[in-house]
């Protein structure tokens, strides 16, 4: 199952992606969608998808966390036949990216060729192909059991993506990649009853707080786009419950470091996050209300 | 004969004593005559008897006891005594043959004669029993004229000749031989219903009928092969005879010689040394010899079938194997073994054949001729049984035999030539059947026939036989009886003038032989391996009597005329009836090959059905893996069984095309025949393998494109094994052939390897099919049906708009705008950038002209496909020219096209989603979208057709790039207008100046090769160009050989067990193994 390892890879790289901004506008540009009016710059948008956290971070955390893996969690395989436009393909192509991910962290392979061949049809759909290429998942293989690599060539693959798709006046197609990564990873994060340090990852749900913020900011470039409009409220919907996530953030003076003989510059601001474990169900309610949206 | 007969006879023959004047002496001594004959002594006195009891004659008187006497005056016949004639008659009527009652007859008025007592009562018995015994008024009264009268003017009828001293004595129209020093004629009667020959000699010279006394006045029976030899003179043998009678009948006059005839056969073995003999209508000639002496080899060369490696045969002065043409129809064959359709009745035999035969005549008529031939053969009751083969019988060996005589009768050929005729038969049967000959040479035939140990009576009924020594040489041509004596004589043998036995009347042929092979003994008494006389000896000692030179004779240069025979198309239609009804009544057969197709696709079907999720019973045409491999199966499939039903066909049909090669046919007629039953039976499979196949794994809408496929396929393939059938002469070896001929096809279909990854020897990898797969058949039905499920099933072919857009049209234009934008493009792009970087580290670098090259070649096809660009500068794209103004101009141009793939790529692509997401906004587009999905687009299929596993979406191939992804959706790239060449998958092709359906294209394709294969199989190239092979040099020639006997070998073992169990001891098949080594 050598391949089921580079396959995770893959989508994070999908998913976690950091991408570039592509430009909003010029997808829209397209008469047929008429989406030319961005209220951000193409560069705004790259730096915002780059923020979304990689689903690789989260997995490992949730990993690291002793949450109990579920495949019933992950979005089925046989979804796929559902997916027929390309604003389907591209939130899912994020959603079984960041599923591959997650049941490679936890070394559950036996599927995991299912959902790369499912990722690779998508790809090849929204004509993405060429980043899922065998060389790129050769390399993710070699590296499988190296998280920072993998996190290296994800990112640095969906880099390439989202630039590709600027390129080709395609922005949206990385957004929603994007934002389908972001929800499913959220998503299995929100269903940990079993965790046993539920707080590391209570902390780092609340961390999206501001990722959602960018993510609103950067959806509001496809406003009149009708398929985005569903999306859009749901996360605003959902913004309102983050609202009530309290994020502090104590500001304390950088020191300097000698770290095997480099000078290195150590940030000690903390930042503390308060979310109750009402408003964790909250979240969790929404975020699985959104995610079926996505999958079906 | 019979107690009964006997005693009848005795009846007869004191009913017709009694009458008037009563018996004389002269009568009763001819009764014991008679009686003497027929019977031992002890016997004989008992039905003499019986007889003088009868004929109320007191022997002690020696008187009759009749008290009116002489002297009473003739009375009428009485009531009783007709009667009782009457009743004798018919009695004997049930019993005898035509034959015997023609004897009876004639020793009735032998009896009368014996006293010169011609009485009207006398006659009138006579009269009945000729009545009762169905002989015609003529032959009864020559009969009459025959015992009765002395006077030579009185011969004067054609039923009698005369063999004269005398010519001058008998009239001119008589038939007369002369033999100088005869004192009185022998006058001989042919009885020409039954053809017997009667002999009566009333003179005192001292004659002899195959070296038995003949006493004057009596009349004996002159049967076939006989000889009257005098005391001085030369002898006059029964052919001569029978030549005069036959000489002015009406049937035609055939004069067939052979001068000097050798043969050597191909591996240099002599078959026949030297041959001369000249025949005449009307002769049955015997070939006679040792086995493996040459017997068949001499028949072969006579018939025409083997042409003669030195001397001529001719027919009325034609050559006849110089002129086949001309002689063609006159000839007839019946080989050894039978030449029967099995499955058909003893009738649909004859008729078929009839059929075949005759042009002008009506189907009443033929069925008349059949039936009468079938009386002949006296097959009537056999009429309606099936012939059956060897190991099933149906009906005799005997029957079969006659069937197959029957069936060169109906011909009525002028020359038959007959090859062992009576191997295998029962003496009775071998009487039957050769009596069958002796008939037909009555009509003037001429029939040449092998024999192996024939028993007396069949080797008296010989005009001539032809013995032939081991080594092929002529050792004895002539009369049967004069053959023992010659062998008696040159052996030095007493009574060597005794031909046959003088009691019994057999000849022993067996003696010739014993004769022939003596061996020399040694001093021990010991059989030696030796001969006393070799084969070239007796050679010698024939040719030195001079019997060889054959006789002068006028050369008749008129040829019967052949039955016309029916048209093509006529005979097209009998071929096909006969084959068809021969299908037809193989049950086994039939059925075999009506459930093989259903079966299998059931199998095949019910197996592929597969649903790919686990957790779901509900089965879906979009996600069954195998659509792919199905498509590929049915085309292997009916390959496979077009193969196995066509590939013995020709095979099994040898021997009776053996023998109808004789009947000047058309092949055309017989092959399209055959064709056209195959045909229909594949067509029939592929309809129930579509309809079966195709809906268990509910592929829909495409019945008929599968079938014609299929169809088409299995048609190829049907004509392929007639060409294999008509090439090879064993089962197993055309058996062994099928796998040779399917693994390439499967190999090469373009399904299980990729044309991508082949040899590159032969084509693999390049932009094209690769060659050798332009000549795979299953290449274009495979890409016919792909091509064809893919692009025109319903989901690919919803429509977009009015104008008949549809999603396949879309998807079409996203994948070439797609792969410009994203591949192509880039990719020439970077030759330049590539150059640019090389030069940045090294100034002298020059850009290779290779990389010019390409691009040359590329801008100049991107520039007929996109025409608002120009690249102005090509000119420049030579070695030498090339500045960094060219490399600019380069990028400039490429970046212009990208532009614009670009905008065409982003226009369908959102164009298609649009129509997509537009038909999913309401419940009843949405559920008719997914219901097209679901059951018309198969993502296995896509998968293959996209190439979506391509390892490189393009590869450069001699200077050019050459697109590797999506060819379902690439037409072709290199359009000229005869080059036919595509990438394998495009969805269309350019032929002709126009663009063509892949599915047309190939369809026609496989037709194509159909087409050519029936010219082949027509002008039997194949087996030509395996002759000519087989005819090299001997060192080219043995590998070849080598090879084929060790295959052999292997397929015996291989087999040989298993039909042993299936044929219960009968070694069929080793035997024909060995037998195809041998024969080349």
């Amino acid at each position: 199952m050598k391949y089921t390892l580079p396959a995770l890879l893959v989508f994070f790289l999908a998913a976690c992606g950091s991408g570039d901004p592509g430009t909003a506008s010029d997808l829209l540009s397209d008469s047929l969608l008429n989406r030319n009016e961005a209220r951000i710059s193409d560069k705004q948008v790259i730096e915002i998808i780059t923020s979304i956290p990689n689903p690789v971070e989260m997995s490992s955390l949730l990993q690291k966390c002793g949450v109990i893996y579920s495949n019933d969690l992950l979005n089925p395989a046989g979804n796929i036949s559902k997916y027929n436009t390309n604003y389907k393909k591209a939130l899912n192509l994020g959603t079984y990216g960041t599923d591959l991910v997650h049941m490679n962290i936890f070394d559950r392979t036996t599927s995991s060729l299912e959902y790369l061949n499912n990722i690779k049809d998508l790809a090849g759909d929204l004509k993405v192909g060429q980043f899922f290429d065998h060389e790129t998942l050769t390399r993710l293989s070699e590296n499988s059991k190296n998280v920072d690599s993998i996190l290296f060539i994800t990112n640095s693959g969906f880099d390439r993506m989202s630039n590709f798709l600027q390129e080709q006046n395609r922005t949206s197609v990385s957004v929603l990649i994007g934002i389908g990564t972001w929800v499913e990873s959220l998503y299995l994060a929100t269903n940990i009853e079993k965790a046993t340090n539920k707080d590391e990852v209570f902390n780092r749900i609340g961390e999206q707080k501001e990722v959602l913020d960018m993510i609103i900011i950067m959806l509001s470039a496809f406003a009149d786009n009708e398929e985005f409009k569903d999306l859009m409220e749901d996360i605003r919907a959902l913004k309102i419950i983050f609202d009530k996530v309290k994020i502090s953030y104590t500001y304390a003076e950088p020191t300097m470091k000698e770290i095997d003989g480099v000078l290195v510059i150590v940030d000690n601001s903390t930042s503390s996050v308060a979310i109750s474990e009402e408003i964790f169900n909250e979240i969790s309610t929404k975020i699985s209300a959104i995610r079926t949206k996505i999958i079906n | 004969m019979s107690e009964e007969i006997l005693k009848a006879l005795m009846q007869l023959f004191a009913i017709i004593a009694k009458q008037d004047v009563g018996t004389s002496m002269n009568e009763r001594e001819f009764v014991h005559l008679f009686l003497m004959q027929q019977l031992s002594e002890s016997s004989v006195k008992e039905y003499l008897a019986l007889f003088d009891n009868k004929a109320g004659f007191d022997k002690d008187k020696k008187e009759s006891i009749e008290p009116a006497g002489v002297q009473r005056k003739p009375r009428l016949t009485s009531v009783k005594d007709s009667v009782r004639t009457l009743g004798i008659a018919k009695k004997i009527n049930k019993t005898l043959t035509q034959k015997q009652k023609a004897v009876v007859l004639v020793r009735l008025f032998e009896l009368v004669n014996s006293d010169k007592n011609f009485t009207p009562q006398r006659m009138a018995i006579i009269d009945t029993v000729a009545e009762v015994f169905n002989i015609t008024k003529e032959e009864y009264s020559s009969i009459q004229i025959f015992v009765t009268k002395d006077d030579p003017a009185e011969f004067d009828i054609p039923e009698i000749m005369v063999v004269a001293g005398d010519e001058t004595t008998v009239s001119p129209t008589c038939k007369c031989i002369v033999s100088r020093d005869l004192d009185k004629n022998v006058l001989i009667l042919r009885v020409s219903s039954v053809d017997l020959y009667f002999i009566r000699y009333t003179g005192s010279d001292v004659l002899y009928l195959n070296g038995l006394h003949l006493s004057s006045g009596r009349i004996y029976l002159f049967a076939s092969g006989s000889v009257i030899k005098m005391s001085i003179g030369k002898p006059v043998f029964y052919t001569d005879i029978a030549a005069k009678f036959l000489a002015d009948s009406s049937l035609l006059n055939i004069d067939f010689r052979v001068k000097d005839v050798g043969f050597t056969f191909p591996n240099g073995k002599i078959g026949l040394q030297s041959f001369s003999l000249a025949e005449f209508s009307g002769k049955l000639v015997g070939i006679l010899g040792a086995s493996g002496s040459g017997k068949t080899t001499l028949l072969n060369v006579l018939c025409g079938l083997d042409t003669p490696t030195h001397g001529e045969v001719t027919i009325n002065g034609i050559n006849l194997h110089k002129r086949k043409d001309l002689v063609k129809g006159v000839i007839g064959y019946i080989p050894q073994d039978d030449l029967l359709i099995e499955e058909l009745t003893v009738f649909e035999n004859l008729y078929f054949n009839a059929k075949l035969i005759f042009r002008n005549l009506t189907d009443e008529q033929i069925r008349e001729r059949v039936l009468k031939v079938i009386s002949n053969l006296g097959l009537i009751h056999a009429k309606g049984m099936k012939v059956g083969n060897p190991l099933d019988k149906k009906i005799s060996g005997g029957q079969r035999k006659r069937l197959n005589i029957g069936l060169e009768l109906l011909r009525e050929p002028s020359i038959l030539f007959v090859d062992e005729p009576t191997s295998g038969l029962s003496s009775r049967d071998s009487e039957n059947v050769m009596e069958l000959l002796r008939e037909l040479t009555l009509r003037g035939k001429l029939i040449f026939a092998v024999i192996h140990q024939p028993s007396s009576d069949i080797f008296k009924m010989f005009d001539n036989v032809v013995i032939i020594d081991d080594g092929g040489f002529q050792i004895y041509y002539g009369n049967p009886v004069e053959a023992v004596m010659y062998f008696k004589d040159k052996d030095n043998q007493v009574n060597r003038e005794i031909g046959e036995c003088p009691t019994c009347g057999n000849v022993n042929p067996e003696m010739i032989f014993n004769i022939i092979e003596a061996r020399i003994v040694d001093e021990y008494g010991q059989f030696t391996e030796k001969r006393k006389k070799t084969p070239p000896e007796w050679s010698e000692i024939f040719n030195s009597t001079g019997e060889a030179d054959i006789r002068n004779g006028q050369a008749n240069e008129y040829l019967p005329e052949p039955q016309k025979m029916p048209n093509r198309l006529k005979q097209f239609r009998i071929y096909f009836i006969r084959d068809l009804l021969t299908k037809l009544s193989n049950r086994q057969y039939l059925n075999l090959n009506l459930l093989i197709s259903p079966v299998i696709a059931a199998v095949l079907a019910f197996i592929l059905r597969y649903i790919s999720d686990p957790e779901s019973d509900t089965y879906l045409y979009r996600e069954n893996d195998n659509i792919t491999p199905y498509i590929f199966m049915a085309v292997i499939i009916a390959l496979f069984l077009g193969l196995i039903v066509s590939a013995e066909e020709i095979y099994r049909d040898r021997k009776i095309l053996k023998r109808e090669a004789f009947l000047n046919l058309s092949r055309t007629s017989y092959l399209t025949s055959k064709i056209s039953i195959l045909f229909v039976i594949s067509a029939i499979q592929a309809l129930l393998f579509v309809i079966i196949g195709n809906s268990i794994l509910e592929i829909r809408g495409m019945y008929f494109e599968y079938w014609l496929v299929f169809f088409s396929m299995a048609a190829l393939a049907n004509m392929l094994g007639l060409n294999i059938s008509a090439t090879f002469n064993s089962a197993v070896t055309i058996y062994i052939l099928i796998p040779f001929l399917i693994i390439p096809q499967m190999v090469l279909a373009g399904a299980l390897f990729s044309f991508d990854k082949i040899n590159r020897f032969l084509g693999g990898g390049s932009e094209n099919v690769p060659i050798i797969a332009e000549f795979m058949p299953s290449r274009w039905g495979f890409e016919a049906l792909l091509v064809k499920q893919f692009v025109d099933n319903k989901y690919e072919q919803m429509p977009f708009n009015e104008e008949g857009i549809t999603l396949y049209d879309l998807e079409k234009q996203i994948s070439i705008n797609d792969y410009k934008n994203v591949y192509y493009i880039p990719e020439l792009k970077g030759i330049v950038e590539e150059y640019r970087f090389r030069k940045a580290r090294n100034p002298e670098m020059k850009i290779p002209d290779s990389d010019l090259e390409l691009l040359k070649n590329e801008f100049t096809r991107e520039m007929k496909v996109t025409t608002q660009f120009n690249f102005g500068l090509m000119d420049q794209l030579y070695p030498g020219k090339y500045n960094t103004k060219v490399g600019d101009s380069v990028i400039a141009y490429c970046e212009a096209l990208q532009e614009h793939y670009k905008a065409e790529f982003n226009k369908y692509y959102y164009i298609r989603d649009e129509m997509i997401a537009s038909r999913l906004k309401d419940s009843a587009p949405k559920d008719e979208y997914y219901n097209l999905r679901d059951h018309y687009y198969n993502e296995n299929l896509t998968a293959f057709a996209i190439n979506k596993y391509a390892f490189k979406k393009l590869v450069r191939i001699n200077n050019h790039f050459v697109q590797k992804i999506d060819p379902i959706f690439l037409d072709p790239q290199e359009i000229s207008f005869l080059n036919y060449r595509t990438h394998f998958m495009a969805p269309r092709k350019y032929f002709l100046g126009r663009y063509f359906s892949t599915f047309s294209v190939n369809v026609f394709t496989i037709w194509l090769f159909t087409f050519l294969l029936y010219f082949t199989l027509y002008f039997e190239t194949i087996k030509k160009s395996l002759r000519f092979l087989e005819n090299t040099k001997p060192y080219i020639r043995k590998p070849f050989r080598f090879l084929g006997n060790q295959l052999s070998i292997g397929i015996l073992v291989l087999f040989g067990k298993q039909k042993h169990r299936i044929k219960s001891g009968t070694d069929l098949t080793a035997k024909n193994g060995v037998d195809d080594e041998g024969s080349d």
